[in-house]
């Protein structure tokens, strides 16, 4: 079995590098059967990855100990969902997770785009082909899945803290999220290397984007609700080094979609892109060396290799490869039009991408700065959480500002007339709601309130915006309002589906403001039958106990709930022993109330002889409209991503056009 | 046509510009950065600082009374310094571990921030490769 793994990862070695080769030849004498020859070595690639994959899931499946891989993150005793997970828990396994994804979506987006890539970008297929060999050399040559031992009994067990339900899909989310942002780059590239640097790889590749950016979102999430569980420390992010490295490519290429907008429209901004594109690569890349490196201190960094100077290595022919590609290109990319005004569409844009750039270059400096810092002055200096939240509120705040005066302003010059009377009402609402919870006492958090405000402001000009389009379609059809609105939004899904990903985002500040700003925590050690009250709540220690779970021993604090007299539930908060790891590890309590919008959240911290235990309680408000804002966001962009028959014509029209 | 600047140019400069204040500002006014260090440099650096070693035992007290104590020492050197610890103790935490923490060295003994030990993940689950 471990052979047929090396084999084909072998096999799909040289099926990769025959992809380059060939594919390089061919993109450079217009040879389209060699092309052809070139991108169905990729699809063979794709398959022999598959049956290496298929290896490793058939020895996790039958703990075959005899994988060095499989003994060191499984365990007899460890239930079979988090085994077969643990493919992508170790470092092989992500590696190999990488080059699955990356081979597939590279032989997709080629067969989508097949005529495209043929006769215009035929450098897509060896510049995707050399990415997915930086991953296969690796896994030949530095870090196999396959490598084999004499079996031990047992194996050494899952990491605590990655065995929860999470685990078992943050990790693909992100990886599919970096590892498709490899497809709009390499089509960037292409467009570069073969000088057709019109909007055409844009339109090729914006669902690949849009798929890659909502998959990133959707796992940053994932991973903020599973630290919010199993880390358990009362917090969500906590801008550690791992979480900040899948950040700072989704603000990147969240600023790209937003510019590649700009140049369909305008053929503005050609240079500004295939930059960022190649920034949001680079970013991805940067992000997997940090979560496999343990360059930087972190909870994360599990491991300390060689994989590292590859990866750094890599990273640095990226970024020197594109730079002197664009640099190469500079004069094909000089766009005729310009900006005409600053009050304009195109200049909201603009706006929205200094923000969001900014934002994940100070994200990036924070992140470096204990190297750089060790390099300069022989001291590694590390910056913490304030000062990214400074930052998220600097350039943060006027992002969501931007969010709702960038779609109601015009394309090419807005009058600044016209602008302020379609922002009047959501002004004048999101006034209202800021004077209300100021009254209300929300002037607690400065920061918090203005943010609230803002978000008032989006949710209203989004929700006019809607009424508005609604009431327009519905004197044009004939049917009712329901009509009018479904019409409405599957003829711009772009565009409605951006607005309901901009409500995701208010709700994710309203959520993120709740906690970070207006959470409130007690801490005490209690006797069985005393309490502790914290924000309304009082928790009451019934007793502490310990049984026996399916492969740990486990602790329990058993505490009643009451709000003023009224006894509103049980909860348990403890500690899990984890036998075969010899490890342990928190289990939070979490009581959500949906009603009153909060969570109590209890921390069983240390248990005492005596039957005393000691513990800490937060009153989370608002939390769970971060996770809320989670679907919302995937809600959204689905329907931008949704496929569009009217748009496809509309683009082959145009493109013909272009080609003419 | 006279040519013209295009105010996009501007809006760049404007902003970059308009970072970098702010980016000064921000050095200069809230701080926040500690230099994390390892036992044996810890003499030179007075006030707040991280520090990071390994755990050499015997681990005493209670973290939740009058502190805990041990002792840290360089991950790959002798140098040592004994530590006093109060707040949550992660549950990794044992000896020989590599953990870090804030806090200042006082009269030779160094005194962390309540709750700032956090450990790193044992290197148990992907050996150290050489």
């Amino acid at each position: 079995m471990p052979e047929l793994g090396r084999a084909a990862l072998v096999a799909a070695l040289g099926l990769i590098l025959y992809a380059v080769v060939a594919g390089g030849y061919a993109a450079l004498r217009g040879r389209r059967r060699l092309l052809d020859s070139a991108a169905n070595a990729l699809v063979a690639a794709f398959a022999a990855a598959g049956i290496a994959s298929l290896v490793l899931f058939a020895a996790l499946a039958a703990r075959d100990f005899s994988f060095e891989y499989v003994a060191r993150s499984t365990s007899r005793e460890l239930p079979m969902g988090y085994t077969l997970a643990a493919f992508w828990s170790g470092q092989a396994g992500s590696l190999l997770l990488w080059l699955l994804v990356l081979t597939g979506s590279a032989s997709a987006a080629i067969a989508l785009n097949r005529g495209l890539v043929r006769d215009v970008l035929p450098w897509a297929v060896p510049i995707l082909g050399a990415v997915a060999a930086f991953f296969a050399i690796l896994l030949v040559f530095v870090a196999s899945p396959f490598a084999t031992q004499a079996a031990p009994a047992d194996g050494a067990g899952m990491n605590p803290s990655l065995q929860n339900p999470y685990m078992m899909i943050h990790p693909p989310m992100l990886y599919l999220g970096y590892v498709g942002l490899t497809v709009p780059f390499a089509f960037a590239m292409a467009a570069l290397a073969s000088k057709r640097t019109d909007e055409r790889w844009i339109v090729a590749t914006r669902r690949w984007t849009l798929a890659a950016w909502t998959f990133l979102g959707f796992g940053i999430l994932l991973g903020a609700k599973w630290a919010y569980e199993e880390v358990g420390w009362g917090g969500w992010y906590a801008w550690d080094p791992v979480e900040n490295a899948a950040l700072m490519p989704w603000l990147v290429a969240t600023a790209f979609l937003h510019s590649v907008m700009v140049q369909e429209k305008k053929n503005m901004l050609r240079v500004w892109n295939v930059v960022l594109v190649a920034g949001a690569f680079g970013l991805s890349l940067f992000g997997t060396f940090l979560t496999r490196s343990g360059v930087i201190n972190s909870i994360h960094s599990f491991t300390q290799g060689p994989i590292g100077l590859w990866f750094l290595g890599f990273i640095a022919v990226v970024v020197a490869a594109s730079t002197a590609l664009i640099l190469a290109r500079m004069s094909h990319l000089r766009s005729r039009t310009r900006l005409e005004s600053l009050v304009s569409r195109e200049a909201a844009f603009l706006y929205n991408n200094l923000f969001l750039v900014a934002f994940a270059l100070t994200v990036l400096w924070g992140v470096v700065y204990p190297l750089v810092s060790e390099a300069v002055r022989g001291v590694a200096v590390t910056v913490g959480a304030p000062y990214y939240d400074f930052f998220a509120v600097v350039f943060g705040l006027p992002v969501v500002l931007l969010m709702g005066i960038g779609p109601l302003v015009a394309w090419r010059r807005a009058s600044l007339r016209s602008l302020g009377a379609s922002l009047l009402w959501p002004a004048g609402i999101a006034l209202a709601a800021g004077s209300a919870l100021l009254v209300w006492g929300a002037g607690s958090s400065p920061a918090g309130l203005v943010g609230y405000t803002f978000g008032a402001f989006v949710l209203a000009a989004i929700v006019l915006e809607f009424a508005r389009g609604t009431r327009a379609r519905k004197g044009l059809e004939k049917g009712g309002w329901l009509a009018a609105f479904t019409s409405l939004v599957a003829r711009n899904r772009r565009r409605y589906g951006g607005y309901v990903v901009h409500a995701s985002i208010v709700l994710l500040l309203i959520g993120a403001i709740g906690i970070g700003g207006f959470s409130t925590t007690r801490e005490a050690r209690l006797a069985p039958g005393e309490s502790l009250a914290v924000g309304g709540y009082r928790v009451e220690l019934l007793g502490a106990d310990e049984r026996r779970g399916a492969n740990a021993q486990e602790l329990r604090a058993n505490l009643a709930v009451y709000r003023g007299d009224e006894r509103v539930g049980t909860i348990a908060a403890g500690k899990n022993r984890y036998l075969a790891e010899e490890q342990t590890s928190n289990e939070v309590a979490i009581r959500t109330d949906w009603l009153r919008g909060e969570d109590l959240f209890v921390i069983g911290d240390r248990f005492f002889e005596n039957g005393s235990v000691y513990l800490k309680v937060f009153v989370n408000p608002l939390v769970n409209l971060i996770w809320l804002a989670g679907f919302v966001f995937v809600a959204g962009a689905l329907v931008a991503m949704w496929p569009d028959a009217r748009e496809q014509r509309r683009l082959a029209g145009r493109l013909a056009i272009a080609r003419a | 046509m006279a040519k013209r600047r295009s105010p996009a140019r501007l809006v760049v400069a404007l902003s970059i510009a308009a970072v970098l204040a702010v980016f000064l500002l921000y050095t200069s006014f809230a701080g926040g950065a500690t230099p994390s260090l390892r036992p044996s440099q810890l003499a030179d650096h007075p006030g707040e600082v991280s520090l990071a070693g390994r755990v050499v035992g015997p681990v005493e007290g209670d973290a939740r009374g009058s502190g805990l104590r041990f002792t840290l020492r360089d991950i790959d050197g002798t140098a040592t310094v004994p530590v006093v610890y109060t707040g949550s103790v992660p549950d990794l935490f044992q000896v020989g571990r590599h953990v870090y923490m804030r806090g200042e060295l006082r009269n030779g003994l160094f005194v962390a921030e309540k709750d700032s030990l956090v450990t790193k993940c044992p290197s148990k689950y992907e050996p150290k490769e050489s």
